[in-house]
């Protein structure tokens, strides 16, 4: 249950597979993101492979010393693109591996342009999916719904992903799904469907209890995704954007030049894998150890190499101290990026509401912090529109409501009507009329009593009160307590034991705060492995850039939400789906 | 896959072979003037049994051109497929031709004409070699004896054929290049393991390993690693001259192979340790056996010193009363026991290059180029070469302006300085003078001292540590490591004493003063602590057993602070009472501090601060210049900086600017210190 493992065999057994020799990989846009999620290019070029190629790149020259390895989604133009490629290969040998079930009719065509008898080998190695973290991926894939309905096309390359995903996990699972959710189900049937068409690939061996897949909708809490986030992952997600691992930090003010994009994968960087889920006061303490520790070994300012002793030890630890120096300033430079940002934006303050919003239901001091902080010009328009949108959802049918006189200090302060608009969108895409269980209020005895001694024991820390509504489903089906009325199995069969290895796939995209939930519910509870998936993994500002790209798809979209990449940790993620 | 395809190739191909066959018959029947008419007939029928031949009455039309078939429009027959054809679409195919591509073998090759030739040239060779067979036939079309009669479509898939066994035949310089690149990373791959075992098995003083099998082995795996570098540097320039550049993607395939290559020599290379020299390999068998004895008795030592030490702080009172005579005393015989210390470290300077694991390194760097040299590849030479001047045009030029604000700071700090000193050094001047003079390489950096004081002050911490480190090294009896033990701390015990009653003995300097020099000279302790495990690389270039990464001469080295430590702390101990105006200097500190006088008299070759401060065996070296240069300093310093610069060259070649910066630093410090001390030597 280790996607990114997963991923990288496939990739590893391609480049094997290929034998000795200078090779070219060639990838689609899609396959490109999937491999570069799970192999450095040093890694990679340590295999030979030493040219990365898309098919529909026009510009390739014939070389025939190469070996071409293809992996490609089995889609139609990619197999077009091969049959031009076969007619006039520019490589000796071909080893085409597809990351999904192709047809026989598609295998057929190609079969008749390989003229040349350049096709060494065609398989189907199921990487079909974007490897995030162990137990997290993606689809990449941004508005996946119009309305609430699914986007055709789009439905059947969430159900291509997710089969991929089992396939490659090799689990043949139990669905179910949320019932409240048209597109879960849809989903859930689709998904079913492949396995029964494909029922001689879904033959692994039997496990004593079967595997499970969850499908959930995000509208089912779209609170979580307007939260601010504080652990380093997510919040480099939520502020500065992570797309394929890859970081863009040309916004940061004198930024040096090798320092423009940095990688951030815990595959390769210990600190990162270390610290991703940790919060933002134990990273800056990590980070200063870890510069505590580089100064250590770096030669010290003043005294520089003072003696060939000193030398000697610098060279000998030069290729250690290479790549330390790589990590630290890498890391400090984002760290100091996301403290930047944090205090320009303010959002401690902000973080701190928000999660009174999420979390308590004391009406009126949290009308209070809204209108205070709309007051405030730190607070972006962003983050404004973000609480007013978190206050309409959570006092939607509150007695006193207050989202007009909200709505009014918004426009006051300034903001744009495209965030003005989110807040009813919001509202439409995950409002109580939407929702299948009950976000904000507990709903039984234990729940209650539960939240009444939370109360009386303070929140430990103001800004993590929240958790995400996935933990309490997660929690209830590791129980075997999740209620069958609303989240029923897909045919008549239904688990009797406790799951253990569970897949969980949210419509409109996951977010980092519940990849964390998840990454917890792991340590803490042996015998259940969980893998988290979804559409995409949010962030606030690729939904607000979806967003403004294409504001007249508001209203129509307004169903069910995706976001883009990996990037809608927050917010706006859900705001995206609905542009 | 292509099952559809492949068979229909894979049938045209066996009726190729089946044809082929049948002509060679047919030939030799041809050459034996014995064709008949039941030949024919039988060759028909061979033909006909390869591939079934469509029925004549099926096909009224050329299926190609449309022609309507009559008389004079003949049906032909592709051999291959059975299918009819007109006279004009059928084409006729070369029996060498056929040879070819059903063998497929390098001597069809050679029969054949090159294969970049065109349907019709093929034509012509095969007229010209089988007609005088053929001659006894007419050539008329229909006495294709040695052609195979074959439509278009076969012949097209047959050239295609042909031109894929060309592209495989034909290996491009790359290829041939990297295959034997990837033959020299396999080598490395199967050696470096077996080496390393090998130098870490002969650097614990093992002796499962001959120390020359493993030399060998190590200067084979250098060699490997030289020919990669080469060979990827080879790929990298491939074709640049050509008229047409290449394909960009093609030099992009070649940037890479190269960085990949420069990938694995940098992470192996690196990894790659160096081998004791014979002299150090004998130490180091014999520091084996002794190690776990010596420990045993050092950690006795430590308890026994602890105690001993109280008691001389008691019996302080004696030696200070007989101070000035013991100090003269001392003098004497110091620089004898010095000798005899340093002896064996000197004697390493010759092999220094080879002992020292970094220098080997440096070496080997730098001996890429020799060997090429050697090896006659001129142009290697050459870029190796040109690389090198480059980089080192660049960073003298920086080194000269790094150098020249150094000195400024350094006027300033003299300035400060001068005011107090100046007495001081006048008084000390000749004295010192004489001393040095008096005294050898070693001993230099004490006759550099103004004071009388200076040479028994250094010697104390000189001496035991030589004598230790001389019975630790050569593994002297338990009994004798553990009296060098003892000296030290008597003498250790002096000093705070002769420190303080120097000064007065010299002249009245005033109070202040005194405590000033006085300072730096308790300062100039702890340095030459701190130099002390560096100085055998310093003074000697390489002491054996410091330069030694093993882990067994680190140990020794520990031990070897004892007795300066101590030391230190009778100093500071010693200081508040010897001289009470002083606010207790604390010694630590002064150390940070007094690199400021240091500077204060480069000119004044006898300045004392110059000592007193130099923690920095480099600047020790360039400061003290006129007193007497070690060319083989001179030499390490200029393998360092080469060093250095390989680094900064592959840091550029990857992009590390952060890392280019801070090793031309270090680069500019080592150069700065280089030039010092050429120009001392001047």
């Amino acid at each position: 249950m280790n996607v990114v493992f997963a991923v990288k065999q496939y990739v590893s057994k391609m480049i094997e597979d290929s034998g000795p020799g200078m090779k070219v990989l060639l990838m689609d846009k899609e396959t490109t993101g999937i491999v570069s999620m799970v192999y450095t290019q040093s890694e990679i070029l340590q295999k030979e492979v030493y040219l990365f190629e898309r098919i529909d790149s026009q510009n390739r020259e014939i070389m025939k010393h190469l070996k071409a390895i293809c992996f490609l989604r089995p889609t139609k133009e990619n197999v077009d693109y091969l049959i031009q490629e076969l007619r006039r290969p520019k490589y000796s040998i071909y080893f085409i591996y597809f990351s999904n079930v192709i047809s026989k009719s598609d295998v057929k065509s190609l079969a008749e342009a390989d003229e040349q008898e350049v096709v060494a080998e065609v398989q189907e190695f199921y990487g079909d999916y974007i490897a995030v973290n162990p137990h997290l991926f993606s689809l990449n894939i941004l508005g996946c719904c119009q309305g609430r309905n699914w986007d055709p096309a789009q439905l059947s390359r969430t159900t291509q992903g997710l089969t991929a995903l089992l396939l490659s996990l090799k689990k043949c699972p139990m669905i179910r799904y949320q019932l409240s959710s048209e597109s879960a189900k849809r989903l859930a049937e689709c998904v079913k469907q492949v396995i029964t068409k494909e029922y001689e690939l879904f033959e692994f061996r039997r496990t004593e209890v079967p595997p499970l897949l969850l499908i959930l909708d995000r509208c089912d809490d779209a609170i979580t995704p307007l939260l601010n986030q504080w652990t380093y992952q997510a919040m480099v997600h939520e502020l500065l954007g992570i797309n394929n691992n890859r970081i863009d930090l040309s916004r940061v003010p004198g930024i040096s030049k090798d320092l423009r994009e940095v990688v951030l994968s815990a595959e390769n960087d210990e600190f990162y894998a270390n610290n991703m889920y940790l919060n933002f006061a134990e990273i800056g303490s990590n980070i200063k150890n870890l510069m505590e520790d580089f100064q250590k070994k770096k030669p010290k300012e003043q005294q520089k190499l003072e003696s060939i002793a000193d030398m000697k030890a610098f060279v000998e630890n030069y290729p250690q101290f290479k790549k330390m120096s790589g990590t630290v300033s890498k890391h400090v430079t984002v760290v100091g990026e996301l403290s930047r940002l944090v205090s320009e934006r303010n959002l401690l303050e902000v973080s701190e509401v928000e999660q009174e919003l999420a979390c308590q239901n004391d009406h009126s001091s949290a009308l209070q912090n809204v209108k205070r902080l709309l007051q405030n010009p730190k607070v972006t328009e962003f983050d404004a529109a973000r609480l007013v949108m978190l206050y309409a959802l959570h006092y939607e049918r509150h007695s006193s409501n207050s989202l007009p006189g909200l709505m009014m200090d918004l426009r006051n302060k300034g903001v744009s009507e495209k965030y003005r608009k989110l807040v009813s969108a919001i509202v439409e895409y995950g409002g109580k009329r939407v929702r299948g269980s009950d976000l904000f209020s507990p709903k039984d005895a234990v729940a209650i009593t539960k939240q009444f001694l939370k109360g009386l024991k303070g929140v430990e820390n103001v800004y993590t009160q929240h958790q995400p509504f996935l933990h309490e489903t997660l929690d209830h089906l590791i129980k075997g307590k999740l209620k069958e009325n609303l989240y029923p199995y897909l045919g008549p069969n239904t688990l009797r034991d406790r799951p253990q290895d569970i897949v969980v796939f949210i419509i409109g995209g996951a977010t980092y705060e519940e990849a964390l939930t998840v990454y917890n519910l792991n340590r803490t509870t042996p015998g259940v492995r969980i893998v988290l998936g979804g559409t995409t993994v949010h962030n606030t500002k690729r939904g607000l850039r979806m967003e403004t790209i294409r504001p007249h798809l508001r209203r129509r979209s307004a169903g069910s939400g995706n976001s883009a990449g990996k990037g809608f940790s927050g917010r706006f993620g859900k705001t995206a789906m609905w542009c | 896959m292509t099952e559809q395809n492949r068979g229909h190739r894979a049938m045209s191909l066996s009726a190729m072979e089946g044809l082929t066959l049948t002509c060679g018959n047919r030939r030799n029947l041809l050459t034996a003037f014995d064709r008949t008419n039941t030949e024919s007939a039988k060759i028909r029928a061979i033909e006909k049994s390869v591939v079934p031949w469509v029925n004549d009455q099926d096909v009224p039309f050329c299926p190609d051109c449309g022609n309507k078939f009559s008389i004079r429009n003949r049906r032909h027959h592709c051999r291959l497929c059975g299918s009819i054809m007109c006279k004009k679409c059928m084409e006729l195919i070369s029996l060498p031709f056929a040879n070819k591509l059903t063998s497929a073998s390098k001597d069809s090759l050679s029969t054949h004409t090159s294969p970049s030739q065109s349907p019709n040239s093929v034509h012509g060779s095969r007229r010209g070699s089988i007609s005088s067979v053929s001659s006894v036939s007419s050539v008329l079309d229909e006495k294709d004896d040695d052609r195979i009669r074959c439509c278009t479509h076969c012949k097209d898939t047959l050239l295609k054929r042909e031109q894929q066994i060309d592209e495989k035949e034909h290996t491009p310089d790359i290829v041939k290049l990297y295959e034997k690149l990837r033959l020299c990373m396999e080598k490395v791959d199967q050696k470096a393991p077996e080496y390393i075992r090998m130098a870490a098995s002969l650097n614990a003083g093992e002796t499962t390993y001959s120390l020359e099998h493993a030399g060998d082995l190590r200067i084979e795996v250098q060699k490997v690693y030289e020919l990669i570098d080469a060979l990827s540097k080879k790929i990298l320039t491939l074709g640049l001259n050509q008229d047409p550049p290449p394909h960009p993607n093609t030099l992009r395939l070649q940037r890479m192979i190269r960085y990949s290559a420069t990938l694995f020599v940098q992470e192996k290379l690196l990894g790659l340790m160096s081998l004791p020299t014979r002299e150090q390999f004998e130490e180091l068998k014999k520091k084996r056996k002794q190690e776990m004895e010596r420990k045993r008795i050092l950690e006795r030592q430590a308890a026994l010193e602890s105690q001993r030490r109280l008691k001389e702080r008691r019996s302080d009172l004696a030696p200070r009363t007989a101070n000035g005579e013991v100090a003269s005393l001392r003098g004497g015989p110091a620089p004898l026991r010095k000798a005899e210390g340093w002896l064996p470290l000197s004697g390493g300077q010759g092999q220094s290059e080879d002992s020292d694991p970094l220098l080997q390194q440096i070496h080997n760097i730098t001996s890429f180029i020799r060997q090429a040299r050697a090896a006659g590849r001129a142009d290697e030479v050459r870029t190796l070469q040109e690389n090198l001047r480059q980089l080192q045009d660049e960073y003298d030029q920086q080194q000269t302006e790094k150098a020249i604000e150094l000195s400024r700071r350094q006027a300033e700090e003299e300035d400060l300085q001068r005011e107090q000193l100046q007495m001081l050094r006048e008084r000390e001047w000749e004295r010192e003078r004489e001393q040095f003079q008096a005294t050898s390489l070693h001993t230099r950096t004490r006759s550099l001292d103004f004071r009388e004081i200076r040479p028994f002050q250094l010697e104390p911490g000189r001496e035991p540590r030589t004598h230790l480190a001389y019975a630790l090294d050569l593994g002297s009896s338990p009994v004798q490591s553990s009296a060098a033990q003892k000296t030290p701390s008597p003498v250790s015990a002096l000093e705070p004493v002769r420190v303080w009653s120097g000064p007065p003995a010299l002249g009245q300097e005033p109070l202040p003063q005194s405590t000033v020099s006085q300072q730096s000279e308790l300062a100039s302790l702890n340095p030459f602590e701190e130099e002390d495990p560096s100085s055998p690389t310093a003074d000697g270039t390489t002491s054996p057993p410091a330069a030694e990464p093993a882990s067994g001469p680190s140990a020794c080295v520990l031990k070897e602070y004892n007795p300066f430590e101590e030391e230190e702390e009778e100093a500071v101990a010693g200081n508040p009472f010897t001289n009470p105006d002083s606010p207790a200097p604390n010694p630590f500190d002064e150390e940070d501090e007094y690199p400021c006088p240091r500077p204060s008299s480069p000119p004044v070759p006898g300045n004392p601060f110059e000592e007193a401060t130099c923690t920095n065996p480099f600047e020790m070296d360039s400061d003290s210049g006129p007193e007497g240069e070690e060319p083989i300093e001179e030499e390490l310093l200029l393998q360092q900086i080469d060093n250095i610069k390989a680094y900064i060259f592959d840091a550029k070649q990857c992009g590390r600017l952060d890392e280019v910066e801070l090793l031309t630093e270090n680069l500019r410090e080592l150069k700065r210190t280089l030039a010092k001390q050429k120009g001392g030597t001047d």
